[in-house]
């Protein structure tokens, strides 16, 4: 089952919204993400991702207030469920036992 | 919000409400809120102008099905992932075939009328597809064959004509003149030789004399021999296998010696694995190029540019990065300088033939068209189109009574999806069987196919990927067709009135639609039936129309030497048998299909004219004994040498000339030889009907007789031909006695259009058949439906007739209304086909009048058997039941 697999686009997607913790709504991860990954992120692909996370149970999500800046519409809020954190924890995990596992010389002969 | 505030700080109108219409509503509100936000933002940064274009930009990255598929399973929303599980559509499928199965059986000729259509139509499909493929597999398996080319010749003259040939320098020319090409192969191909391995024991075959190079250009691998050596020392050969053990046996074949048309004695050095059935090049033996002196001087004894044969020629294999169009260009148009005066220069053009091409191309002896294999793939995609049709036809109309079943299973939970999925699981069913059905029948028919078109195709999915790929794409396809449109029907219902039985007709489907199936059939069954009538007459048309001689009971025999007494004796030994007419000597029979034109001056006209004329060349015997008539003048007198013509009426009224006798006496220069002009001839067909009857001279000349004319008495044909065997092999001891019927030689010039007819005779009639199996359902069904109806009816005094035209009448109109899409259709496509030939049929009403008429009668059988039936039934029973 797709379960707790996490896509690498994915990953980033649930680490933002942990990061904007009960601010995270699409507009604030496209722009959270077009800044740090230096390219333009288009809203469609951040908010299937988003509806993915949700269908698989790693956020939740709730309606915010109407504001007039989104022409008196509300917009969708998530939050990271455990299921999620679980996730991003063992994510992490995973890598730093990569990078741990990396010889100290691994990188000596591209200098 | 004001007008003038809406154009400048707001989103483009239409793209929101675009997007709001197609949104699904559960992230409607968020969607829009999001890109209005973002545009404010970007519109604030960067401007408004651009904002509103990366709207619009975000708007096409946005679709995707997740932005309208209805509310995701919201599941998720409120329980844990693990205490989820989706149902698993596999655990249903061996219901769904269980209750499948059941319900075909119970339904028997609904299923059997379904497979049987079915499985005619596909395995028509899988024989055009192995068909089509066949051919366009042709000389695909050599390396490199996408830098292979053929040099060949157009002819400018006063219209253009197309060689395979070329002048028997170009390969050296190009060979050493010019670095493009990695090889560079001459080739000459002979037709039927004579090859002795011992004086009794004589062959006919092809063989051809080519540069090592050829060998290298092609794939045709050497299985035993030194391949360095091939075909590089003289007075050697090299053979394919099965020649090997025909001519052979079991001995090893290498050392032994060949000779050939006993002028040439070669060594064989090596054996070529045996052809593959899908190559254009069937030559067996190979002898090197420098042998050809020794065996034909004529074709190489002069280093002539201005002659060529059809049969000498020249392969190349270009450099990589070389297009073919700079060495037409540059190349080929500085050899014609180069070799040729200015004024030959205009007339002698080459260019090269891509390999891909040679199979194809008509003008260059090609086998076929490629439009003639889209036709066939056409026509098998209308074979499939008419089974699918047949089977949403009976599908939907069964629909009705399966509404209880559809509503029982809805309100036992089943959802839209599980519904659907049972309905393409017993069509799957169905198709699947039709499908091993096809494949069988195909595999029965297989052999006639080859027979018929002489040539070698195999069925076998299991080493063949491109047919396994083929039928199932074709499998996926027909289920998908024919199985989601009644599927989609089906699973709509709402449960309650499906119950109820209250669902009307309008619920199983627009009638509509099925109507316009029904008319989709019928068109292209009349299509086909038009195609093939019309096909039919132009052929009987062709073959059995006066083509100007006589052609009956003429047998003509190869002659191999031309030696003067060797003519003149076997002439009178075959005019002294019984049952001979005449006998005559020519070069061509009446009728061939290449003749060749050349350059004519008439009288004492200072300048050749402007056309060229064809040369036939005659003895004295040839006007008597092919009939033709002369309209003025006399007929040639004895002679070996050219010293008189006969010209056709039309070299007459290409001359220009009133009256037919103006030319009698008058000199005329042909070919650069001159000679007096005796009398004019009546037009015949020399060539086949597809072209126009040209200028043409006959003239006796010795030197080029190769074959004899008898006219026979039919009678008595076969100790005739025993006879003439007996003294035909007294006179060529060294060759092999061959014959043929002058009227199969003009036959042949059809045979590709003969086969296509026997093909669309073919699938016209099993497009007929499965339309009126899928008729004959829906008829039957109608019936069913309408039992109470016809009940009530009889009961308040309706006659029988009356009944069968409720059934008649709206079939009768679907029919017209598919005459009038397919009489244009097929009038455009048969238009463009008689277009082909010269002499040919009008396309009359009379063709259409029948076509629909035979339509009409079938599907009058069809309905009328049925509708009888239910006319004639007793209106208690009917009433009676429920």
């Amino acid at each position: 089952m797709k379960g707790t697999q996490l896509g690498e686009f994915e990953e980033i997607v649930l680490l933002t919204i942990a990061l904007r913790y009960d601010d995270a709504y699409s507009v604030v991860v496209v722009e959270n993400l077009s800044q740090r990954l230096e390219r333009p992120i288009s809203l469609g692909a951040v908010h299937r991702t988003m509806q993915r996370l949700e269908e698989k149970g790693l956020v939740i999500s709730r309606f915010g207030e109407a504001t007039p800046e989104r022409g008196g519409r509300r917009k969708r809020l998530f939050t990271v469920t455990l299921a999620g954190e679980q996730s991003l924890r063992e994510a992490r995990h995973i890598r730093n036992e990569l990078w741990e596992g990396i010889p100290k010389n691994a990188f000596d002969h591209l200098t | 919000m004001n007008r003038k505030n809406k154009t400048h700080q707001d989103p483009p109108g239409w793209a929101e409400r675009l997007l709001a219409r197609i949104t699904a509503p559960h992230i409607r509100e968020e969607i829009l809120g999001d890109l209005y936000e973002l545009f404010q933002k970007r519109g604030q940064r960067y401007g408004y102008t651009k904002a509103r274009l990366l709207y619009v930009l975000e708007m096409l990255l946005l679709l995707h099905p997740r932005l309208w598929r209805k509310q995701a399973k919201s599941a998720y929303l409120y329980t844990k992932p693990s205490d989820y599980s989706p149902p698993n559509p596999m655990a249903m499928l061996g219901n769904y075939v269980k209750i499948a199965s059941r319900k075909l059986n119970r339904h028997k000729s609904y299923t059997v009328i379904n497979v049987v259509s079915l499985s005619l139509g596909i395995a028509c499909t899988i024989l055009i597809f192995t068909l089509v493929k066949y051919h366009l597999s042709f000389d695909s398996f050599h390396a490199n064959k996408d830098r292979i080319y053929r040099i060949y010749t157009e002819l400018h003259t006063e219209k253009v004509t197309y060689s395979t040939g070329v002048p028997n320098p170009m390969g050296e020319a190009f060979r050493s003149g010019y670095s493009v090409a990695d090889e560079v192969g001459r080739i000459a191909f002979f037709k039927k030789r004579v090859v002795a391995v011992s004086p009794e024991k004589k062959f006919e075959e092809d063989i051809a004399f080519a540069d090592p190079d050829f060998l290298r250009i092609f794939n045709f691998p050497l299985i035993q021999g030194n391949p360095q050596m091939s075909l590089q020392e003289r007075n050697t050969a090299l053979i394919t296998d099965r020649i090997a053990k025909k001519y052979f046996g079991t001995q090893d074949p290498i050392g032994k010696l060949l000779r050939v048309d006993s002028s040439l004695s070669v060594r064989i050095t090596g054996i070529l694995q045996n052809l593959p059935p899908n190559t254009d090049f069937h030559t067996e033996i190979y002898i090197p190029f420098s042998n050809l002196q020794e065996h034909s001087p004529w074709i190489v004894e002069k280093d002539w540019w201005l002659g060529f044969n059809k049969e000498m020629q020249c392969f190349i294999r270009l450099k990589p990065g070389i297009s073919a169009a700079t060495v037409d260009s540059r190349i080929l148009t500085a050899i014609t300088n180069k070799y040729y005066d200015k004024e030959m220069a205009k007339q002698f053009q080459f260019k090269l033939q891509p390999l891909s091409d040679v199979h194809f191309n008509p003008k260059l002896r090609g086998y076929t068209e490629k439009k003639n294999l889209w036709t066939f793939a056409l026509i098998g995609f209308f074979l499939v189109v008419t089974a699918c049709v047949n089977f949403i036809n009976l599908a939907t109309a069964q629909a009705l009574g399966r509404s209880r079943e559809i509503g029982v299973r809805k309100a036992l939970g089943s959802q839209r999806g599980a519904i659907f999925w049972q309905f393409i699981t017993e069509t799957a069913l169905i198709a699947g069987s039709a499908l091993l059905i096809a494949f069988g029948l195909a595999y029965v028919a297989l052999p006639f196919v080859n027979q018929w078109f002489d040539i070698e195709l195999s069925l076998n999915p299991l080493t063949d990927t491109y047919l396994l790929a083929f039928l199932l794409f074709l499998l996926l396809v027909v289920i998908f067709c024919s199985g989601a449109y009644p599927g989609l029907i089906l699973a709509r219902f709402q449960p309650v009135l499906a119950l109820k039985g209250k669902l009307s007709q309008q619920a199983v489907g627009s009638f509509s639609l099925r109507k316009g199936l029904v008319v989709t059939q019928f068109a292209i069954s009349q299509l086909l039936i038009i195609g093939t009538l019309i096909i039919t007459n132009q052929l009987r048309y062709s073959q059995q129309a006066d083509m100007g001689f006589r052609k009956d009971a003429i047998v003509i025999l190869p002659v191999p030497d031309n030696k003067k007494s060797k003519i003149n004796t076997l002439g009178t030994q075959l005019s002294e048998m019984s049952g001979v007419e005449n006998v005559t000597f020519f070069d061509t029979p009446p009728a061939t299909e290449f003749l060749g034109s050349t350059s004519f001056r008439f009288d004492s006209r200072p300048k050749a004219e402007a056309f060229n004329i064809s040369i036939k060349s005659a003895d004295h015997q040839y006007i008597p004994t092919f009939k033709i008539p002369i309209l003025a003048g006399r007929n040639l007198n004895p002679s070996d040498t050219i010293r008189e013509y006969l010209l056709n009426e039309t070299a007459v009224k290409s001359l220009g000339l009133a009256s037919l006798q103006d030319v009698v006496g008058k000199s005329a220069t042909i070919n650069g030889r001159s000679g007096t002009i005796v009398g004019v001839i009546k037009d015949f067909h020399f060539k086949s009907f597809r072209v126009a009857i040209e200028p043409l001279c006959l003239t006796t000349w010795g030197e080029v007789y190769n074959s004899c004319g008898v006219k026979v008495n039919p009678a008595n044909l076969g100790p005739t031909l025993s006879a003439f065997e007996k003294a035909w092999k007294a006179m060529y001891p060294s060759s092999i006695f061959t014959y043929r019927f002058l009227d199969e030689d003009i036959e042949r010039f059809y045979k590709l259009d003969n086969m296509l007819l026997q093909l669309i005779q073919a699938f016209a009639a099993i497009a007929i058949f499965v339309g009126c199996l899928g008729l004959y359902g829906l008829v039957s069904f109608m019936a069913a439906q309408k039992t109470k109806e016809i009940g009530v009816r009889k009961v308040l005094g309706a006659s029988a007739a009356s009944i069968l035209w409720l059934f008649g009448k709206e079939f009768f109109r679907l029919l017209l209304v598919a005459f009038m899409l397919a009489a244009p259709l097929a009038w455009w496509i048969m238009d463009k086909w008689l277009n082909n030939f010269v002499y040919r049929v009008e396309l009359g009403a009379g063709i259409f009048i029948l076509a629909i008429l035979i339509t009409l009668i079938v599907a009058l059988l069809t309905v009328g058997f049925r509708s009888v039936k239910a006319a004639l039934m007793n209106p208690i029973k009917t009433l009676r039941t429920e």
